[in-house]
């Protein structure tokens, strides 16, 4: 038996639209103590790992350990029905093997779609040892992605012992956005030493937006030419973090 | 172990087949590899082998082009999280990916999935892969080895295996059937109504005696029109025509598949002919105008009065249940006379006589078409390998053209000028006129040769183009002048290939404008011009 609640819809909404920047289906796994996730998208240059502990829910139930696959991109599309006062209802009904859907606000409404073979394998986590850290709020992240991307197709990230500083050149046009201490969106850095990537703005562009709804606060971990770890960080011991693989001059 | 094997060993004997010529070597490399093949691994490594993503007769297509690869390959590249080993049947789930991507963002989804694809691939992988996206294999292997070595691997009969092919038009189909299942299964190979069929293809012959002796005294001549052969099924109210490539042009040509409906006196059947575009004055417009329509799904009403389409049976390969391939032609062609009214048929001469042939020849010239169809008259459907059993025969063409530049190729001819940029001289200004391109007709050698040579000519050059002066003057083959505002001649040479380069003869000797104009104008000495119709604004706007 698998039954959930939100009473606020937007927080499952937000949710569901970070995880669809990456993946078109997505397999959960869920257990007695919440739900997780952890997938590659189908190129494998980007990962989500993706935790909520049952507290997060107003209502929790589920009997044993089972694998969910869903069509993440159609259960959107029934979440944006929702409103911000509304509740939402997931629960899994076994004999049809059907999710329900029920969104209660002004009136009732209950959507059903199938779920679908789950993917079994285990995706593990990048071994990556990081050289540098920066944590900065995750609306301050937003913005510079933003202003770079007007740019280039990618970025140019380098933490040093004092500031973030993201640089990108386009055909035309440059930018340079340096994020550092006294400014409003910085939170600090930790660094083993200076470290430098390449990242692809078309996925980095898409997850900050979406984990931005969810999140007030990021964490960024690099080190030189390796993937970056971007953590989002979310209430109640809940987890949001993408990893991104980098790119790498052509020699 | 089966549905495991690396992509990276179907790339090793790419190499090892582009290192031989020999026909008989390349068959035995290709049978050792498919007998270490799982069932499911079979269709896809044939397909990949002669050059195809998807079979013949599937419709899919990739939208991947030269552009998108070379956005991929420049400056930096994207690397992966966690890299594996592709094996042969994930690389054709990440080919079905690509095609499924449809619509608004379709473009960089696409590109994303084949830039991952390629970073996970070492760099022999990689070179396959780009030759697969860009559909220029070039390793040496056409169907026909595949299909011997088929046979070989399976020891069956190589006719059953290429009838088996025919009815199919799926040659990874075919080898996993002949390999796995055996001969029983592949004799029960059918047609399926409403997929389409590789067609019989005939032999290019400019000399009736040859026709005649080979065809034992006596031939059934056919007009051969300029046209489009189609391929028509039926069954009941359902009709489906497929292109000469095997696309569906169903919705292109409705009043085609009316007359179809209303005419056809039969439960079921599939029947060969050719489309014509005829002008206002009855006689047959040319052959790009055609294309246009048949590209077209917009305003077809407008298409149906403006540009009218006459159709002509030839032949009949199924009919009510009962598959005829292996009938003699004549046969075929008699029944085909019971089930429509004369009308629709091509005309046909039955002749053992080569000055009624001749004048045949003639006449079908002057009624504006292509030239003639001769088909043995005990003959069987054989498809694919050209045979002797059809013959056609055209007048041909040539003219002396320079070349002004020339685009580095891909692929396998990367690092070649490989693509062709062809003038005709302009007397009076003393200039050069673009009339066309092509990379068709050179040997290996003759590229290398050719390269060598317009490099030390060159006078500027961009990332994609050399330019030169203008010295080399090539022998060129084609099957018609059209107009053109591509070019700067104001026309353009369809079907262009490249005979030979005379080196014996000077740039100033070369074709002219004016030669080019007159060889235009002879072909509407018996064709149609258009005229103010939407197809005559349609290429106006054609920039």
């Amino acid at each position: 038996m698998f039954r959930i609640r939100v009473t606020d819809a937007m927080l499952l909404r937000d949710m569901i639209t970070a995880i669809s920047t990456l993946l078109d289906e997505a397999t959960f796994d869920i257990s007695t103590g919440g739900i997780k996730l952890r997938a590659m998208d189908p190129s494998r240059v980007a990962m989500v790992d993706f935790e909520w502990p049952k507290k997060i829910f107003d209502e929790y139930v589920c009997s044993e350990t089972m694998k969910l696959c869903l069509n993440i991109s159609e259960l959107l599309k029934l979440l944006k029905r929702a409103r911000r006062e509304e509740s939402v209802e997931l629960s899994l009904e076994e004999k049809t093997n059907r999710l329900q859907i029920t969104i209660k606000g002004k009136y009732l409404r209950t959507f059903n779609m199938p779920t679908l073979e789950p993917i079994e394998e285990e995706v593990p986590i990048p071994k990556v040892t990081f050289n540098a850290k920066a944590e900065i709020t995750t609306e301050g992240l937003r913005q510079a992605i933003e202003d770079v991307s007007l740019v280039s197709d990618h970025v140019r990230i380098e933490i040093d012992d004092e500031k973030i500083t993201m640089r990108a050149t386009g055909d035309l046009m440059g930018a340079t956005i340096e994020l550092k201490k006294g400014d409003v969106a910085f939170l600090g850095v930790e660094t083993k030493e200076v470290s430098i990537a390449n990242f692809s703005l078309s996925y980095l562009v898409e997850i900050i937006k979406a984990a931005a709804a969810t999140s007030e606060i990021a964490t960024m971990e690099i080190s030189t030419d390796m993937p970056i770890r971007l953590d989002f960080k979310q209430q109640q011991e809940g987890k949001l973090s993408f990893y991104l693989a980098p790119r790498i001059d052509v020699e | 172990m089966a549905g495991e094997t690396a992509f990276l060993e179907l790339a090793r004997l790419f190499e090892a087949l582009e290192e031989t010529t020999k026909r008989n070597e390349k068959k035995a490399l290709i049978s050792s590899f498919l007998k270490r093949l799982g069932e499911e691994e079979i269709q896809p490594a044939v397909s990949f082998l002669t050059g195809r993503v998807f079979p013949e007769a599937d419709p899919r297509i990739l939208e991947v082009g030269e552009r998108t690869i070379w956005e991929i390959m420049k400056d930096n590249k994207q690397t992966l999280l966690i890299k594996k080993k592709i094996t042969i049947l994930e690389a054709m789930e990440c080919f079905n990916e690509i095609s499924k991507m449809k619509g608004k963002g379709s473009r960089r989804k696409k590109q994303n999935l084949t830039e991952s694809l390629l970073n996970q691939a070492t760099s022999l992988e990689k070179k396959y892969f780009i030759r697969l996206l860009l559909g220029e294999m070039r390793i040496g292997v056409v169907e026909g080895v595949t299909l011997g070595a088929i046979a070989d691997t399976s020891s069956i009969e190589l006719s059953l295996v290429i009838r088996a092919n025919m009815l199919l038009g799926n040659l990874g189909k075919v080898a996993k059937i002949a390999l796995k299942r055996g001969i029983e299964d592949l004799k029960n190979v059918n047609l399926t109504l409403f997929q389409p069929i590789k067609p019989m293809l005939a032999e290019m012959s400019y000399d009736l005696e040859e026709v005649f002796s080979k065809h034992e005294g006596q031939t059934g001549f056919e007009y051969k029109y300029d046209g489009a052969r189609v391929q028509i099924h039926l069954k009941k109210d359902k009709v489906k025509i497929f292109s000469r490539s095997l696309k569906d042009v169903t919705m292109s040509i409705p009043e085609i598949v009316e007359l179809v409906k209303k005419q056809i006196n039969a439960e079921d059947a599939l029947l060969e002919g050719e489309v014509v575009a005829y002008g206002t004055d009855n006689k047959p417009l040319p052959f790009q105008y055609l294309m246009r329509r048949f590209r077209r799904i917009h305003q077809i009403e407008v298409m149906i009065r403006e540009v009218p389409l006459k159709l002509y049976l030839f032949d009949v390969l199924y009919l009510n249940e009962e598959l005829l391939i292996d009938k003699p032609y004549n046969d075929r062609r008699r029944l085909l006379s019971t089930i429509c009214k004369p009308d629709l048929l091509v005309e046909r001469l039955v002749t053992a006589n080569i000055s009624e042939a001749k004048d045949f020849f003639e006449k079908a010239l002057k009624h504006g078409h292509e030239g003639l169809m001769a088909k043995a008259l005990n003959s069987d459907y054989t498809p694919g390998k050209r045979g002797k059993k059809w013959f056609k025969i055209k007048p041909v063409e040539t003219l002396d053209l320079v070349i002004t530049a020339a685009d580095w190729g891909y692929g396998r001819r990367r690092g070649w000028l490989s693509n062709y940029h062809l003038a005709a001289r302009d007397e009076e200004k003393g200039e050069y006129l673009n009339l066309g391109k092509t990379f068709k007709g050179l040997t290996d050698n003759e590229f290398f040769e050719i390269t060598n040579h317009l490099q030390k000519i060159k006078t500027k050059e961009n990332r994609y183009t050399v330019y030169v002066e203008p010295k080399i003057v090539v022998e060129v083959a084609f099957n018609e002048i059209q107009k053109s505002r591509n070019y700067k001649a104001g026309f353009a040479l369809r079907f262009a290939r490249i005979n030979r380069i005379r080196y014996d003869k000077h740039p100033e000797n070369a074709d002219t404008i004016t030669r080019i104009r007159e060889l235009y104008e002879k072909q509407f000495k018996f064709k149609a011009k258009l005229e103010n119709t939407s197809l005559k604004k349609d290429e106006m706007k054609d920039k």
